[in-house]
């Protein structure tokens, strides 16, 4: 082997080893939305005979997380609000109409994640605090939200029962309250009959699988 | 007068039926303290990724609203064959001669 054929030789091992470290190192994108329809948000409004609690399953959205950086995590939360059901069917119509969340006007909620602070990882596991904005019957809000991640590597294949199929999981979960007037819904009306704060639970799992 | 006393007896009876159907539809359904639901929730765990979630199915539980309405209706029910029992009364006592 010449001189030249082994300079080229390193230069290639180079580049491939280069590229192989920025393809571990990138940030991985998570599609959230969940053909299996695990993914929900859960939601409770206190009121005097019966808190109005209800689920939503209609989630989609994409996270950028890096497992070696994940302060750096951003992406946005969609949610389908005609996904959103109560048990009774009336409260479920009220919920919808234009007179709470006017879901035929304003079809999706939205959250977008800015930035993390207070990022504390443990193993797999990290907890934040998210700074984003909250899109809620077209009305936008900067809210902070404790969450924590949960990267599951490899565990694609597992979730939807075919070991050929390669990719990472990243389960999110977040607690928090809202307050409904700070939305434009009903806004000081009816405090009486159903409590100003929202109080918002969301379990769900992005996918991000590998070629 | 006899037939009014009869509609008495079947409005009384009737009242007594709903009144035992509300109840009885309540109390079979689990007696909840809420409003009537058409779906309840039951929880799952995805054993992959941990989550709990909900998995709703079809049910009818009779709220409040079911009771009460029936115990209304009733009460509407009893007070017409009230009415109509004194109505009858009254129509039976011969008028005081002077």
């Amino acid at each position: 082997m010449n001189t030249t054929t082994l300079r080229s030789s390193l230069r290639l091992a180079f580049a491939f080893s280069a590229a192989a470290a920025a393809a571990v190192a990138a940030p991985l994108s998570f599609d959230f939305k969940d053909p299996k329809g695990v993914n929900n948000v859960q939601f409770k409004l206190d009121a005097p005979l019966e808190s109005i609690t209800g689920t939503a399953t209609g989630i989609s959205g994409k996270i950028s997380f890096d497992p070696a950086k994940p302060g750096a995590t951003t992406g946005t939360i969609v949610l389908d609000a005609k996904s959103l059901t109560v048990g009774n069917p009336m409260m479920g119509d009220h919920l919808r109409s234009d007179q709470w969340l006017d879901v035929a006007k304003h079809p999706t909620i939205t959250f977008e994640a800015v930035s993390l602070a207070n990022v504390r990882t443990q193993g797999t596991a990290t907890t934040a605090e998210v700074t984003g904005k909250l899109t809620v019957k077209g009305i936008t809000k900067e809210v902070k939200v404790p969450v924590s991640l949960t990267y599951l590597a490899d565990k694609l294949g597992a979730r939807v029962n075919d070991p050929k199929v390669k990719g990472d999981l990243l389960v999110l979960r977040a607690n928090f309250e809202i307050n409904r007037s700070d939305f434009g819904i009903k806004p000081g009306q009816m405090t009486d009959k159903v409590s100003e704060a929202i109080q918002l639970s969301l379990s769900i799992a992005g996918a991000a699988p590998r070629a | 007068m006899q037939n009014r006393s009869r509609l008495n007896l079947a409005l009384r009876g009737t009242a007594a039926a709903v009144l035992l159907a509300g109840l009885g539809t309540w109390v079979a359904t689990g007696a909840h303290r809420g409003w009537t639901q058409t779906s309840a929730v039951t929880m799952q765990k995805d054993e992959i990724t941990g989550i709990d979630y909900p998995v709703r199915r079809d049910a009818f539980v009779a709220g409040v609203e079911i009771p009460l309405a029936a115990a209304g209706l009733a009460a509407v029910l009893a007070g017409v064959s009230l009415i109509s029992r004194r109505r009858s009364a009254a129509g039976l006592t011969p008028a005081p001669q002077n």
